[in-house]
């Protein structure tokens, strides 16, 4: 009887057996990443076959030179941000170990609050980050070339990690909140509004009325533009630097709100 | 100091329906060592008692202390003195059974190299040592709450609660764990069980509380309990029905039926020299004796004015696994 056990494992160690474990859990039920990656797939395969032409400068006299004459830098990001819909699953598999009294056996644990709730989000942020990288593959293949190389890629893939953390804590908190998978699913319909109230197709300059003020206000705007300038212009540290101040203020706010709805659920009443 | 000591405890649930008194009035003190059994049936308040007392929810007015903590200001220290297997198991079952338990271990402060000779001790004590390599999803129900136990015994809790162990298993899984608990009670721990089986507490418990509406009714040791009926039940058999009749005449407050009389005493293993030697005088002789205790079933009947029916759930359980207790 001689384990010292007074003060449990450091806050880093908890994290990182708690990630480990929904990391195993992963790549133990691999199928269940295969939607979305089709999904960012499909939207960059069907914007390219859809718009290439229109906005790409290669057959229309009309055409809009946005893109510098390669609409796959263009619309890549946006497929990479759509990939962001996998950190749902965070929440889900969250609410499954609240169901499953998982949850309940880590309160009875010297366990962090706080670990438990970034561990599903950095698991989340790993599916984006995964799921960005097969996606940005796909991209190269038909045609994607980054103005800053392939040390571009690298940064699009960092940005896309955080985007993916806040995402994931976003359905992460609405679980806890609802305290159901069902929950945790509908929640993911603010998705939509966030992909497309956004200069998806077009710069920001080119949106009009609501739209374009609402932009603004969106952190996704500022995800895509910072991969945007990466693929296209080069290395723009201001938009770059918005990029990484919207995407990580969201995963920082997402946090702190679903650490709150932990609480609650945890308050022993 | 007592192991576990709850004072008044109560519980009362807010829902949409209104409100649940879960638990009304419990209290009852754990000495050190000691296997406490809580019985009752489905709904009595038990699984809401063992969360209170184990920290894990706020009782609405009462108190409790673990070792003399308090278990809601001194959450964290009781924490760390118990361990706990729920009703709700709450294992992932993607993992294998020595992935949890090795995790487990980590999370609560084992160096890896420890954690997983730890592991390795609880998995071969609970019988898993074969299975530690499969996905807990492969295990029967019998397999999970030895699991289970393992996992709330990695710290070396010096009290366990174990909520409802052996509800739905097959007897031979029952078996098993009811060897692992006397067990841990002989090597110093602490335990504190509820159950729906009268044999269990019967067998396991040395102090019984008995929970029925969310509230303790009696408590005691189960021989006490059995007492407060009012003794022992003596029967002896004669060879004819003359005899009987006749030993009748000379034992007080007894009856007879056909060759046999029955009587009821404080205390049936003394009184029954007594009774030979009065048979003896009378010159009547015995062909048999026996003396038989009240069950649990006659003290929960009387308590409560209902009798403890079980919950009969028997699931499939892999006898083959159970090696190497
Ligand atoms: N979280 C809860 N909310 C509302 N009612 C509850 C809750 N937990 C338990 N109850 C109710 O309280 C009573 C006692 O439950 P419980 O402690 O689980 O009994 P037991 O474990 O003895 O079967 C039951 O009527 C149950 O429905
Ligand atoms: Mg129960």
């Amino acid at each position: 009887m001689a384990i010292d056990n007074s003060g449990g494992a450091t806050f880093g160690l908890q994290l990182w057996i708690l990630t480990k474990r929904l990391l195993i859990r992963v790549i133990r039920r691999p199928y269940t990443e295969l939607p979305t990656v089709l999904i960012s797939a499909f939207f960059l395969f069907v914007y390219v076959g859809q718009l290439d032409k229109v906005f790409g400068g290669s057959a229309m006299p009309s055409s809009i030179d946005f893109s510098k004459g390669n609409f796959v830098n263009f619309i890549l990001p946006f497929s990479i941000v759509s990939a962001s819909i996998s950190g749902a699953s965070s929440g889900i598999n969250l609410v499954e170990d609240i169901e499953s009294g998982v949850f309940r056996r880590y309160q009875a644990m010297p366990i962090s609050r706080w670990a438990v709730i970034l561990a599903p989000m950095l698991v989340g942020a790993v599916r984006v980050f995964f799921q960005s990288g097969l996606i940005l593959s796909l991209g190269i293949l038909i045609g994607a070339s980054p103005a800053t190389g392939p040390i571009g890629f690298l940064a699009i893939l960092g940005i896309a990690f955080l985007w993916g953390m806040g995402f994931a804590g976003y359905s992460v908190a609405a679980g806890i909140r609802s305290g159901s998978a069902q929950g945790a699913q509908a929640a993911t319909f603010l998705f939509f509004p966030a992909l497309f109230i956004a200069p998806t197709f077009v710069p920001r300059e080119a949106l009009s009325g609501w739209l374009s003020s609402a932009a603004a206000f969106n952190p996704t705007t500022y995800v895509i533009e910072a991969m945007r300038g990466i693929m296209i212009d080069g290395w723009i540290s201001e938009s770059i630097l918005k990029g990484v101040i919207a995407s990580g203020l969201f995963a920082l706010i997402t946090l702190t709100f679903a650490v709150i709805a932990a609480r609650k659920v945890t308050e022993k009443n | 100091m007592f192991a576990v000591e709850a004072i008044k405890l109560a519980k009362t649930f807010q829902t949409r329906q209104g409100p649940v008194k879960a638990v009304r009035n419990v209290s009852f003190a754990v000495a050190p060592g000691e296997i406490f059994g809580i019985l009752g049936p489905n709904g009595a308040g038990k699984s809401t008692t063992i969360l209170m007392l184990t920290t894990l929810l706020r009782s609405t007015t009462g108190s409790a202390k673990i070792l003399g903590l308090d278990v809601d200001k001194d959450d964290a220290a009781v924490r760390n003195k118990i361990g706990v297997a729920l009703q709700e198991t709450g294992i992932d079952e993607v993992l294998t059974g020595k992935e949890l338990v090795q995790s487990t271990g980590r999370l609560w402060g084992l160096s890896q190299s420890k954690a997983s000779e730890r592991s390795a001790e609880l998995l071969s004590l609970v019988g898993l040592t074969d299975a530690a390599d499969r996905r807990v999803k492969t295990y029967s129900g019998g397999m999970k709450r030895r699991l289970d136990l393992a996992l709330s015994l990695i710290h070396q809790p010096q009290i366990l609660f174990l909520d409802e162990p052996t509800t739905g298993l097959d007897p031979g899984s029952r078996r098993v764990l009811w060897n692992e608990i006397i067990r841990l009670r002989n090597e110093g721990v602490t335990i504190i069980l509820t159950t729906q089986y009268l044999e269990e507490a019967d067998a396991l418990a040395d102090r019984i509380a008995i929970i029925d509406n969310g509230v303790v009714e009696l408590e005691g040791t189960p021989d006490a309990l059995k007492a407060s009926i009012g003794g022992d039940v003596i029967l002896f058999s004669f060879e004819t029905k003359e005899i009987a009749k006749r030993a009748g005449d000379s034992i007080t407050n007894s009856e007879v039926t056909g060759r046999e009389l029955r009587t009821t005493v404080n205390n049936g293993p003394q009184s029954i020299p007594n009774l030979f030697s009065i048979l003896q005088a009378n010159n009547i002789e015995a062909v048999a004796v026996s003396s038989s205790r009240p069950t649990l079933d006659d003290v929960f009947l009387k308590v409560t004015g209902h009798k403890l029916e079980a919950v009969k759930v028997h699931e499939n359980d892999d006898l083959g696994n159970h090696g190497g207790v």
